[in-house]
């Protein structure tokens, strides 16, 4: 209950019990307040308003710059570019950068946990350019097999992007990004890092420099802050060697008839009106979870894991798919019922008012790889979760069973 | 326990699903999705005098997409053609005996809507 009452959503849904959160966060009254305040105290357009309402609300989206800066323990809050979403993040990254660095033949590492959003733009460079793509495999501990990657006899020279997720949205699998990245990058010296953070952000620390990536994405709508937002973090010569892919006002230096240059990163890369009251809310997002103080959360989420993890896989007939060892892990489990389809699971897990999801969760080369080509069903907790959650959780999963006789 | 969806009919469907197979040498083979839930389903069908003479299914899906392709084939083998193109979505919801929610309409409807695009 410690973190329960922040949530007004639970106030309003008593009986609810929330399983979605690797789908999106709920929100901490501060942030839905932060975004009231602004449209009710603080609603201006930024840049360049010569008055105080504007300055004020200049002060608040440049505030939650400098904020996520020091969130992910950036260099500079230049560095930080505000996106729509993890997905826009990673786009701009393939074709601003990647799609002009790129050359036929060099190889593109991802792995077979990768979100659609961390596959998909890569397939169309693939395409396009005729890289090559090469799949870090998952081993049957549900864990990367890094090993298979430097033996897998690559041309190093070639590798020139390393992209991964840090954490699985559907296996809850934190990949140990800190340990592994210096030595992927001495074996690869050309290769950029790229780090999906959506999963991992709202449950552990993320810290650019001891991660040693280049690139890091996120969203907001998934820690605890508003969507439609997102964030793209890049060091400052990469973001230098970049064009902006969307022009017009805001991101200029000087206009002319014929002839326009453009202003440095970050107003470079953000065109046009920005989502002014969701970048306050992200920043009072950060504040409520610098608050709780982020070991804190992740003590909590230990304590719910482990409980999960002692009684989930052990229920007859279920087949659970992640590692059993709760360390390296987020509360997100990934399971099906004996035969039953995940769909018909999560209608019936709804009839007790418990929300999963079900489906592929946008990661249908996982699926593949699973063997489990109508998906999962995935409960996915986060603070606001308690004990008592996971129990009706089992007692929902038990009410399938009984239905479906499985 | 009865669940107001996954009646005893529905499941009884799901597990011993009616009319599921493939004809040897059929007049036609359509196959339909349902990207949304990944529901995938193939008809073999064979005309005779008009009429669908025999009608068999092969389905990868939810336990609703299945029962109600297993029960819409039972309905319309043996319908004339010309009766068939007639129904509506509306009364091939109702030839299904429970009710179902909107969510569902795409798993249900996915054999009915396969069948008519061909027609
Ligand atoms: C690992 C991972 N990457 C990327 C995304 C995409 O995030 P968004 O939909 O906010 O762009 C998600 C969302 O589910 C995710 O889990």
């Amino acid at each position: 209950m410690l973190y329960k009452k922040d949530f007004p959503i639970f106030k309003n849904n008593k009986q609810m019990v929330y399983l979605d959160s690797a789908a999106t966060s709920q929100k901490p009254q501060v942030v839905v307040d932060a975004v009231n305040d602004f449209y009710t105290k603080n609603n201006s357009n930024i840049h360049r308003g010569l008055y105080d309402l504007a300055q004020r609300a200049e002060d608040l989206y440049e505030g939650t710059r400098k904020k996520v800066a020091e969130f992910i323990n950036a260099d500079s809050k230049n560095e930080i570019i505000f996106t729509g979403n993890t997905t826009e993040s990673i786009n701009l990254v393939t074709l601003r950068y990647f799609e002009k660095v790129l050359k036929k033949g060099d190889i593109v590492v991802i792995s077979e946990m990768e979100h659609h959003s961390n596959i998909v733009p890569w397939l169309r460079l693939k395409e396009k350019l005729d890289i090559k793509i090469y799949y870090i495999p998952v081993t049957k501990d549900f864990l990367l097999d890094f090993d298979k990657l430097l033996k897998a006899g690559l041309d190093f020279k070639k590798v020139k992007l390393i992209s991964l997720t840090h954490a699985s949205n559907v296996l809850g699998t934190i990949n140990p990004l800190e340990e592994i990245i210096p030595k992927l990058k001495s074996k690869f010296p050309n290769a950029k890092v790229l780090i999906d953070a959506a999963q991992s952000i709202p449950h552990i620390k993320v810290d650019v420099v001891n991660l040693q990536c280049d690139f890091l994405a996120f969203s907001s709508h998934k820690m605890f802050g508003p969507s439609g937002l997102g964030v793209l973090w890049a060091k400052t010569k990469l973001l230098n060697d970049m064009d902006p892919l969307f022009l017009g006002g805001h991101m200029i230096e000087t206009v002319t008839k014929q002839k326009a240059t453009f202003a440095s990163s970050p107003q470079k890369f953000e065109a046009g009106t920005g989502k002014l009251e969701a970048v306050v809310g992200l920043g009072a997002a950060i504040d409520y979870i610098n608050s709780l103080n982020i070991k804190n959360v992740q003590k909590y989420e230990d304590k719910l894991t482990k409980y999960a993890l002692s009684k989930l896989p052990k229920i007859k007939n279920v087949q659970f798919y992640g590692s059993l060892s709760p360390k390296y892990r987020l509360p997100v489990f990934s399971f099906n019922i004996g035969s039953v389809h995940p769909h018909d699971a999560s209608e019936i897990l709804n009839r007790k008012q418990i929300s999963v999801r079900a489906g592929h969760h946008c990661n249908q080369v996982l699926m593949e790889i699973l063997n489990s080509p109508s998906g999962t069903i995935r409960a996915s907790l986060s603070i606001y979760n308690t004990i008592d959650d996971i129990d009706k959780l089992i007692e929902g999963i038990n009410m399938v069973k009984k239905i479906f006789k499985n | 326990m009865e669940d107001p969806l996954y009646r005893e009919i529905i499941l009884e469907h799901w597990q011993n699903p009616q009319n599921y197979g493939t004809i040897k040498s059929p007049d036609f083979k359509i196959e339909g999705s349902n990207p949304t839930c990944g529901d995938k389903i193939t008809i073999t069908v064979k005309i005779g005098a008009g009429k669908i003479s025999d009608i068999k299914f092969t389905s990868e899906g939810c336990a609703i997409s299945k029962a109600s392709a297993s029960l819409l084939t039972e309905k319309v083998k043996g319908m004339k053609l010309k009766d068939v193109r007639k129904l509506t979505e509306i009364s091939a919801l109702k030839a299904l005996p429970i009710e179902i929610t909107p969510a569902r309409h795409n798993c249900a409807l996915l054999m009915f809507r396969t069948i008519k695009e061909k027609l």
